[in-house]
């Protein structure tokens, strides 16, 4: 896949742009799988893939030939996807406090429960964990989905969000620390 | 070893702690830690990614249509050369330039030289021309004045007056030949009548009597060839005090 990359990418440095086009459909499910995850929204997603191919596009020249195309692309779309989640902080207010808030919107999980009891604590522990996620910064987000939902490295988090390996390490600490007082007393309940 | 913190608890649910083995010998250990380590184990563990929305196998397409048409072709890569264009043409220009202006300096001044040389030449050679004539005159006017002289008293002219008309007259043959392409009639004339009257004159014998002196002055009209003269001379004296000023002119 990567020397496909490399010919592909050469070909459009060349000047055949329909290339890129194969490189989307390679890396696009990837892309947008991270980005719904960092985003947890549909559209938001979307926009982030499509911004990601759009600065890559721009960027190509830049690529560095023995660099792997998807983990460049990759730290593409994590600034993309910080971007957006910028943008909603500007816009959107979250609430501080810890207490369950009915009224927050409950993402549609898939239903593994057996009855409506567990269905229910199912939608109440998925808005808390919405919520406590609403609640980090957009940095502390993307390292926590990297570290824990996609299993990346701190070396890795470091790089494509454009911080030292420590600031990485301790923006997962500190989403940590918040997710933990947000979800915490649901699991003593439970 | 001292009880966990928060981090080195996280650091080791994502075995990223350097001290991973003495951390587990810990949490057997330590009952406090361990059950502060489960419960921040079941929490991550229950912190499961959000079911991700299917995206069909023409996803990627989508995204192609959805961005292709804001894209523009890359340019082909050339390869890297010290002559690099941009730089290259600004360079080539400026040496054109300077190139242009060091030969057209070069042309305009061969071409000022000659000019003023060749302008200079011709206003020496006008000078050297006046400055003769005036002096051929001169000597002519002389020749003349004791001519008409001679014939008061003095029963011959002697022998040197003939020999300078000779000498005059060789003189005043050229110089008629030379001033004939100024097309200048009154020099023209004068030199003539001039040529005229030296001619009788050199050819009148050892001596000329009283008598043939009074005939050239009558037929040759003498007096009337000095008044000629003397008017060239005061044209040119004209010319030369012209020239010289047009010299200092040229010098500033």
């Amino acid at each position: 896949m990567g020397n496909d990359d490399y010919g592909l990418i050469r070909r459009v440095l060349a000047g055949e742009k329909d290339a890129y086009g194969l490189l989307v459909a390679h890396h696009s499910q990837s892309l947008f799988r991270v980005a719904f995850r960092i985003t947890e929204n549909e559209a938001d997603a979307d926009e982030v893939v499509q911004e990601t191919f759009l600065r890559g596009y721009r960027k190509l020249q830049d690529f560095d030939s023995r660099s792997n195309f998807g983990t460049w692309i990759y730290r593409i779309a994590m600034n993309c996807a910080l971007d957006v989640l910028d943008r909603q902080k500007s816009h959107t207010v979250v609430p501080v406090a810890g207490e369950y808030d009915s009224d927050l919107p409950a993402l549609q999980v898939a239903d593994r429960a057996a009855g409506p009891d567990r269905l229910l604590l199912s939608r109440e522990i998925e808005a808390r964990r919405y919520a406590a996620m609403a609640r980090l910064t957009p940095i502390e987000r993307i390292a926590f989905v990297m570290r824990h939902m996609e299993e990346r490295s701190t070396e890795e988090i470091a790089g494509a969000l454009g911080i030292a390996p420590h600031s990485a390490k301790q923006a997962v600490f500190r989403a940590v620390k918040k997710l933990r007082q947000s979800l915490a007393p649901l699991w003593v309940r439970s | 070893m001292n009880h966990l913190t928060e981090e080195e608890m996280i650091s080791h649910f994502y075995c990223e702690d350097l001290c991973q083995a003495e951390a587990e010998i810990h949490l057997r250990a330590c009952k406090r830690c361990a059950q502060a380590y489960e419960e921040l184990s079941q929490l991550l563990r229950s912190m499961h990614a959000p079911g991700v929305p299917r995206r069909g196998s023409e996803y990627g397409a989508q995204v192609w249509q959805s961005i292709q048409g804001s894209l523009q072709p890359h340019r082909p890569m050339r390869k890297r050369s010290i002559f690099r264009w941009p730089q290259f043409a600004y360079a080539a220009v400026c040496l054109l330039f300077l190139a242009g202006a060091f030969w057209a300096g070069r042309f305009w001044e061969h071409a000022h030289s000659k000019r003023l040389v060749a302008g200079g030449e011709q206003q020496t050679k006008e000078r050297v021309v006046l400055f003769v004539l005036d002096d051929h005159f001169d000597r002519s006017e002389r020749l003349l004045v004791r001519l008409n002289h001679a014939g008061g008293g003095e029963d011959s002219v002697d022998f040197p007056l003939q020999a300078e008309a000779q000498q005059l007259l060789s003189d005043n043959q050229l110089y008629r030949q030379s001033a004939a392409p100024a097309n200048d009639p009154l020099l023209d004339a004068a030199l003539d009548h001039l040529e005229q009257v030296l001619l009788e004159v050199a050819n009148s014998g050892n001596e000329l009597s009283a008598g043939e002196i009074a005939s050239i002055q009558k037929q040759m009209n003498t007096q009337g060839l000095l008044f000629q003269i003397r008017v060239l001379r005061a044209r040119i004296s004209e010319q030369k005090t012209n020239a010289q000023a047009a010299r200092k002119g040229a010098n500033i």
